[in-house]
């Protein structure tokens, strides 16, 4: 699955490590998910989705 | 080699998963202390007695729950990857040693194997699922 994880990352200036306590979730976590090895769970999905305060379907795309 | 380094110390866990990691190593080596102190003690003539083995077998299994509900919180308040690799560390370890253990059984029957330990299981689960970790951890790197 694509996402535009990075990019949000990159434009807030944030670190994988600072989105990870974010996200309570571990750094490799959000690594995986950036590379797009790993799909985030929908509880998950729904709090990235809250945190950037966008849609679901604008960060992820199949 | 580091890659292979990172996914056996697994060093970026949250606080709140190491602290349980912990617990559970805790009492994984109390549970395995307890199993070779009581293999130990049963060598002494006095532990033939009904009261001594019912008391071990209590122990030994009282402290074998408290490891097994360790796991379950463990494994319940896990980060989500990482819960993914020790299931499927787990559904891989379960599976060899099921399919080893029926395949050894054929081999044993037909008298072309020595007769099966049951250390040998529990050494071939542990290593299995070792084993899984580590390449779960190193394929979401």
């Amino acid at each position: 699955m694509n996402n535009r994880l990075k990019v949000l990352r990159a434009e807030r200036d944030w670190t994988q490590a600072d989105l990870a306590n974010e996200l309570e979730v571990s750094r490799q976590t959000v690594n995986a998910i950036e590379k797009g090895k790993f799909d985030p769970s929908l509880p998950l999905a729904f709090k990235i989705s809250r945190l950037f305060k966008m849609r679901i379907e604008d960060i992820f795309s199949g | 080699m580091s890659k292979l380094i990172d996914a056996i110390i697994c060093k970026n866990l949250p606080a709140r998963d190491l602290k349980n990691a912990n617990l559970v190593n805790v009492w994984a080596i109390a549970w395995a202390a307890s199993l070779a102190i009581i293999s130990f003690i049963s060598k002494y003539e006095w532990y033939s007695a009904t009261l001594p083995i019912t008391m071990a077998f209590v122990f030994n299994s009282g402290i074998g729950i408290g490891m097994i509900l360790a796991y379950k919180r463990f494994l319940k308040e896990l980060d989500e990857m990482e819960r993914k690799i020790q299931l499927d560390a787990l559904a891989t370890s379960v599976g060899v040693t099921l399919v080893a253990f029926g395949g050894y059984s054929i081999l044993d029957k037909a008298g072309m194997a020595p007769e099966l330990q049951a250390s040998s299981l529990i050494v071939l689960m542990a290593l299995t699922y070792m084993a899984g970790i580590i390449v779960g951890r190193v394929r979401y790197q």
